[in-house]
């Protein structure tokens, strides 16, 4: 799969670069720099934007800036809602955290001992049939499917600390649907015992660190019943919740821009020569000293 | 503090709905004295003497029948704990009465003030309960029980002079020296944050404490203590630290 994806991307690399220029109404001769997700994230995929975007810079002599991709999703946020010193919970396919910052970096207070949550879901729906597609007008198979449905009990929730784990979640709910349960009853209860989980990992990081505001994102955050848990989370608490566009929640180029763009403020660019990608590249191996005056 | 006037219902047969319905709605009566993340303290009478009330409270973004089953597991847990530290000698809050089904332990009310309220009036008398709070907590990890929050303020100075550890709402059965260093650094952690002129020897003396009811096995756990110290400020308390990406 990650191969096929990789060579997808390489077929359209280029008229989505032109589709990006043309709709913002400039060529590549106005832009300053070009910023590039050099990691985290599947390496066939990751070495796709990095070719793109090494030819880019060196055929046009533009500096080149690394941008974190986990960093992206949490800057992003902050620049969509205003809100500039949250406590964020990001959970995608590859990944689930709990973050904030603190002396110079996002640090992770908390995260999943094992699988994303996003990829507990399209596991589970994968599993049982109900997906491919995974998101149909927005909306997860496993959302859909949780409609009418009811909660059940048996399936373990698992919070250590600051840690949750969805592994064991994963086969009990599917040994439960092979043993005859009903498919609405246990995808109503696996989204709920996965999201509940999550935002009590974020409530115990909004107490811990004292924040006052929260933020959600990554390609999880599009879910209606995980933004309405937050919001009640975070109201009982006196915190204040903004939500985003799905569109920029999920995975997008404008992410990498705008973080990119303060990042280059900040001088940092990185010789073409340099640019490899960084399949592990930790959130909290970033310094982001643009943190207070950002954009 | 505790005036205690009111009378309890029966306490000691709970045996309808009806009735753990109408304790809920007694102990929500209760001057209440701290509400945490998990709980609310209160204190009131218990069989004639004074008692803590801990009532764990349904988190309002989950399912009830989630949030109830939650609460039980937690409040049988929490029971278990500290019934297993009572039987091995760690002065833990006595339990007078648990309730899974509707979150509720009824423990001991401990006369005294706190470890940290302590520190600030006999910073020297300090030093020396910081030593013994070392030995309560290697005592409990010897029995297998990481505490979770062991903080100045969960240690409280009895007014007949001994030291007691409470709260053990985050404690858990555990072998494993991470879970237990984390409980040693979280110590270190509260001294240094509210105690910082006398930080050093506090927390040197609570080791002295430690080492020696632990012994060799001692020496493992704050080497990984202090590697969990240099991980970083929030990642400070975590279990891994593997930025997890799909690869």
């Amino acid at each position: 799969m990650p191969r096929e994806v990789a060579t997808f991307f390489s077929r359209v690399a280029g008229d989505v670069v032109r589709e990006a220029l043309d709709s913002a109404g400039v060529g590549v001769g106005d832009l300053d720099a070009i910023a590039v997700a050099l990691g985290p994230g599947m390496g066939p995929q990751l070495r796709v934007g990095a070719t793109v975007a090494r030819a880019l810079a060196s055929y046009y002599s533009k500096p080149l800036v690394p941008v974190n991709h986990a960093v992206a999703h949490v800057e992003i946020a902050r620049f969509l809602t205003g809100l500039r010193d949250p406590i964020v919970l990001y959970v995608a396919g590859g990944n689930t955290a709990v973050v904030s910052y603190s002396e110079g970096r996002y640090r992770v207070f908390g995260e999943t001992l094992d699988m994303p949550l996003g990829n507990l879901l399209d596991t589970f729906a994968r599993e049982v049939g109900i997906a491919p597609p995974y998101v149909v007008e927005g909306v997860h198979a496993v959302d859909r499917c949780a409609e009418g449905g009811d909660f059940i009990e048996g399936l373990p929730y698992i919070v250590k600390g600051q840690d949750s784990s969805f592994s064991g979640l994963l086969t009990a709910a599917l040994k439960m649907v092979r043993s005859g349960a009903k498919l609405a009853d246990v995808c109503y209860t696996l989204r709920e015992i996965a999201y509940s989980s999550v935002v009590e990992v974020l409530e115990r990081g909004l107490a811990h660190t004292g924040r006052r505001e929260v933020l959600l994102t990554g390609g999880v955050a599009a879910s209606r019943v995980l933004n309405e848990k937050i919001e009640a989370m975070a109201k009982l608490h006196g915190a204040v919740y903004k939500p985003i566009p799905a569109k920029y929640a999920g995975d997008n180029g404008v992410m990498i821009a705008i973080t990119g763009m303060a990042a280059y403020r900040w001088g940092y660019t990185i010789d073409v020569s340099r640019a490899f990608i960084r399949q592990r590249w930790r959130i909290d191996q970033v310094d982001v000293p643009w943190y207070y005056e950002f954009p | 503090m505790y005036r205690g006037t009111t009378s309890s219902p029966s306490l000691l047969v709970p045996s309808r709905m009806s009735s753990l319905k109408s304790i809920i709605d007694w102990v929500k009566g209760l001057e209440l004295v701290k509400r945490g993340a998990e709980s609310e303290i209160r204190i009131g009478p218990f069989m004639g003497i004074p008692a803590i009330y801990k009532l764990r409270v349904p988190k309002p973004y989950m399912h009830p029948k989630l949030a109830g089953m939650l609460i039980e597991q937690r409040t049988r847990k929490e029971a278990k704990v500290i019934a297993h530290a009572l039987g091995n000698g760690i002065p833990a809050p006595r339990l007078l009465a648990v309730f899974p089904s509707i979150g509720l332990i009824v423990m001991e009310y401990i006369r005294g003030v706190t470890l940290k309220d302590y520190a600030y009036k006999d910073p020297k008398g300090a030093l020396v309960y910081s030593r013994e709070a070392g030995s309560i907590l290697a005592k409990l990890h010897m029995v297998g029980v990481a505490h979770g929050d062991p903080t100045t303020s969960n240690y409280i100075v009895t007014y007949s002079g001994g030291l007691k550890l409470i709260d053990y709402g985050l404690s858990d059965f555990t072998e494993d020296v991470e879970d237990k260093a984390v409980d040693v650094h979280l110590y270190r952690r509260a001294v240094e944050s509210t105690h910082a002129s006398i930080a050093t020897s506090m927390f040197e003396s609570f080791l002295e404490g430690y080492k020696e009811v632990l012994g060799g096995e001692a020496l493992k756990i704050i080497e990984r203590a202090e590697e969990i110290r240099m991980r970083g400020r929030y990642v400070e308390e975590r279990r891994r630290s593997v930025w997890r990406a799909l690869s």
